[in-house]
């Protein structure tokens, strides 16, 4: 009654439900997904360095503007005002002369 | 306490004073800062930076060269030209053209004037000095001052300090009484230089000659002053104040150093002393 062919047929139907019920159960679909704590601090300790060395650069940029600054209001009024001296009635420690 | 150390650089008596006990390291790093820079910056060694910038017409330069180079520039266009590092070839044509101790005291042949160079044109761009063809560098005119200063910023490190090259006087802290032309004056701070043509002249056919070269004419440059002495902000800014001032003679010079604040001496050929820029 069965005929050749209809067996192959249903042989191949059945492998074919074998394998996929095999890569269902393989897939442990039932098991929770975990992630490594360590990894897990690992990437919280990243986010808060990389947080930290902004906010250190931003103090750093802010300071290093304030020393060019001062640097040159330092430079500008030393330009602009003579340099100190007075006449005084002490023996010289050292002479200038045409050099 | 002050400890002193004097030697010989750049064609002059270097003179070192620190307040300061133990201050041999400091020393030793500012003799040794005068002679590196000579090494250079002089025009006189065939193997110096300059030297080789004059021969090639270009050169990758040092921070030194390219320093002082920048600051000659531009004292040249702060001073309108009157200090220019482009008389090279001026001040060799009238007869300086190799070191001091070597230069004959008299001769007879006539100094030549050289075609001026002045306002020659130096580029200074992209960690490069470039010459315009046939312009060569003389530095002596700031080189002494710049490498008092260097020496003063190491010798700081020990305590306040006065560094005097030739003259040529870089002061950090302390006070420092200066002899200036019988005068003794105090110094705290910023730098003191002279020029002049009492020294470094000879006489060629007769004719007397020196080292501070008009760049207007390219010649030795005519004047009623002998010396002027500059008080400025680093003896830099000196050397050139008291270039840019001699060149122009006692009147102006004097008119200048009072309408721009900058204590001056001059010392007029007839003997007068003269007390300018708010100096009494």
């Amino acid at each position: 009654m069965t005929s050749h062919t209809g067996r192959l047929y249903a042989l191949a139907f059945a492998l074919v439900v074998f394998f996929l019920a095999w890569a269902a159960v393989a897939a442990r679909p039932w098991a929770t997904s975990t992630v490594d704590p360590r990894l897990k601090t690992l990437a919280v300790r990243e986010a808060q360095l990389r947080a930290e060395a902004k906010l250190v650069n931003q103090i750093v940029a802010q300071r290093a503007q304030l020393a060019r600054l001062s640097r040159n209001r330092q430079l500008a009024s030393a330009a602009a005002a003579p340099a100190p001296v007075r006449i005084v009635n002490l023996p010289p420690l050292t002479i200038t002369r045409t050099s | 306490m002050i400890e002193t150390r004097t030697f010989r650089a750049m064609g002059t008596d270097i003179e070192l004073l620190v307040e300061a006990d133990g201050a041999e390291r400091a020393l030793d790093g500012a003799e040794q800062e005068f002679h590196r820079l000579e090494a250079l910056l002089s025009r006189f060694r065939d193997d110096s930076e300059l030297s080789r910038l004059n021969r090639d017409g270009s050169i990758e330069p040092g921070p030194d060269l390219e320093r002082v180079v920048g600051m000659a520039l531009e004292a040249r266009q702060r001073t309108a030209g009157r200090f220019d590092p482009t008389v090279h070839d001026a001040v060799v044509a009238a007869g300086y053209d190799r070191s001091f101790e070597r230069v004959a005291p008299e001769g007879d042949v006539a100094a030549q004037v050289a075609p001026t160079t002045a306002a020659g044109s130096v580029w200074l761009r992209d960690g490069r000095i470039e010459l315009e063809r046939g312009v060569r560098l003389d530095l002596g005119g700031i080189g002494k001052g710049y490498a008092a200063e260097r020496a003063a910023e190491i010798l700081a490190v020990a305590g306040p300090c006065l560094v005097n090259a030739g003259g040529d006087i870089a002061v950090r802290s302390g006070s420092w009484p200066v002899g200036v032309e019988g005068m003794t004056l105090e110094l705290t701070e910023g730098g003191l230089a002279t020029s002049g043509r009492d020294r470094r002249r000879w006489r060629r056919a007769g004719r007397e000659l020196h080292h501070l070269i008009d760049p207007t004419t390219g010649a030795p440059a005519e004047t009623d002053l002998l010396r002027v002495t500059v008080l400025a902000a680093d003896a830099v800014d000196a050397e050139v104040a008291a270039k840019a001032l001699f060149l122009v003679g006692s009147e102006r010079a004097a008119a200048e150093a009072d309408a721009e604040g900058t204590p001056a001496v001059l010392v007029v050929e007839d003997g007068r002393t003269v007390l300018a820029g708010g100096l009494a």
